[in-house]
């Protein structure tokens, strides 16, 4: 037992670096599930305050990006509720009898709350790339929800603290968005393989279909995180591989990821009724 | 001896992990050369330094990177790494009659060759860790071992600049009388 006792003392050193080596190991496996939860992260709070502070400082030196990137979403905005003014005022339907439709139809509600946070960290260059905001559990944010930006998809809410939240940003390797082409309806998948943070690929899209460059990618509405018909991109090259059964198709992303400030974190108020239907009937939801 | 771990390093530590996090994050040469220059913290500790207390500061710096970047575990285990190898480096780059007591990881005291044989080495296991870890599968090794090359060249350079700045020779003979 002695010599037990005294051959672990002689390799001490090397046995806690094996354990701490496996520690490691378990907690990079362990972070990397998709939804895995995690305390130590940066939606912690003492980090959260410190990237807060840090997005303080140089939040200032964006100031005009940022202002012009809002009046341009208010400008827009703007525009599609005088659409709205303008067909109510030469539509009379809300007028006629309610025989037409009931006002209480639950169709004509959106199922739709949006959250807005201020981005406090973000990284574009990295493998795996996150964004921490400054919403929380508090706000309403849970984890699971998706994160979209004025110009378009951005990602998904990893894990909240009370007052911060980790976003899976569009550009990490195990990030998949379902998205259609919006001209042919046909769906498929965005998937970032690294490199340039502007450009993905779009998979699994067959063959018989015609997609063709410029065509606008949005999201297909088929999970519960992403409304239907968000922008993700623009289609830049279209290539047909010898032995592949799907197109090549490279994406231009519509978010510029590197210029975030300010986004919306998408609350869905009818998720639970949508997944727990499709639960019962037997259909496995894919974490896309 | 100078081989206490003093108020010193503690303030080292806290300014090497705010460089890192509040600087380097930013600074990104050509998104191939990275700088993890927090490493400096272990990389400067005194040379006589524990192993098992060297290895517990290392997990303790990559730990705390980790959380700031979201990368839980990857810096932990590159830093515990290099914490296990840095006294093997040291070793072998004993100088002929052995380490004086007043010896540290100083450019001026120990010499260019010397400080620059020691950084690159850890440098490079460790940039080499990280960037593995993080990518896992070897299909882009090529671009990898360039980010690895590239970060290692930048993060060494600061190390020296941040010597000759800071470390100043004489300060080290006066601690130790």
């Amino acid at each position: 037992m002695r010599n037990l006792f005294a051959f672990i003392y002689r390799f001490r050193a090397f046995l806690i670096f094996v354990l701490l080596e496996i520690l490691c190991v378990y907690l990079i496996v362990r972070y990397n599930t998709y939804q895995g939860a995690a305390f130590f992260n940066s939606a912690n709070n003492y980090v959260g305050q410190v990237l807060e502070y840090q997005s303080g400082v140089t939040d200032y030196f964006r100031l005009t990006s940022v202002n012009n990137s809002l009046a341009h979403e208010n400008a827009e905005l703007r525009k599609e509720l005088m659409r709205y003014r303008t067909q109510q005022l030469s539509d009379s339907t809300n007028l006629l009898d309610s025989t037409f439709y009931a006002t209480t139809d639950t169709s004509r509600t959106a199922p739709y709350i949006l959250h807005a946070g201020r981005v406090i960290n973000n990284s574009v260059r990295r493998m795996n790339n996150y964004l921490t905001l400054s919403v929380g559990a508090a706000d309403g944010v849970r984890p699971g929800m998706g994160v979209i930006s004025p110009d378009g998809v951005v990602g998904r809410v990893k894990t909240v603290s009370r007052d911060y939240a980790t976003v899976t940003s569009v550009l990490h390797s195990q990030m998949l968005v379902s998205a259609k082409i919006k001209s042919s309806d046909t769906f498929g998948t965005i998937k970032w393989t690294g490199g340039d943070y502007r450009r993905a690929m779009l998979d699994y899209i067959p063959l018989h279909v015609n997609p063709a460059e410029g065509d606008t990618v949005v999201t297909s509405g088929f999970n519960t995180v992403f409304p239907e018909g968000i922008l993700v991109g623009t289609i830049t090259s279209v290539e047909k591989e010898q032995d592949k059964s799907f197109y090549t198709i490279e994406v231009q992303l519509a978010v510029d990821f590197a210029q975030l400030s300010y986004v919306y974190v998408v609350e869905n108020t009818r998720k639970e009724e949508r997944e727990n239907l499709e639960l019962e009937a037997g259909i496995i939801i894919d974490e896309q | 001896m100078n081989s206490s771990f003093g108020i010193r390093n503690i303030l080292q530590f806290i300014l090497f992990v705010a460089l890192q996090i509040l600087l380097m994050d930013n600074l990104v040469l050509f998104s191939t050369g990275f700088c993890f220059i927090y490493i400096a913290f272990l990389l400067f500790l005194p040379i006589d330094m524990n192993r098992v207390w060297l290895l517990f500061l290392g997990f303790l710096t990559g730990f705390t990177v980790d959380m700031f970047y979201d990368t839980m575990g990857i810096h932990a285990a590159a830093s515990v790494l290099l914490a296990f190898l840095r006294p093997h480096v040291l070793n072998l780059l004993t100088p002929r009659d052995g380490y004086d007591a007043s010896d540290s990881v100083n450019i001026r005291v120990m010499g260019w060759r010397w400080f620059l044989a020691y950084c690159f080495t850890l440098t490079l296991f460790h940039h080499a860790a990280v960037f593995f870890l993080e990518t896992i599968n070897f299909q882009t090794a090529l671009y990898t071992l360039g980010k690895i090359l590239a970060s290692t060249l930048f993060t060494t350079t600061v190390m020296v600049i941040l010597q000759l700045l800071f470390f100043s020779p004489k300060r080290e003979r006066i601690d130790y009388r």
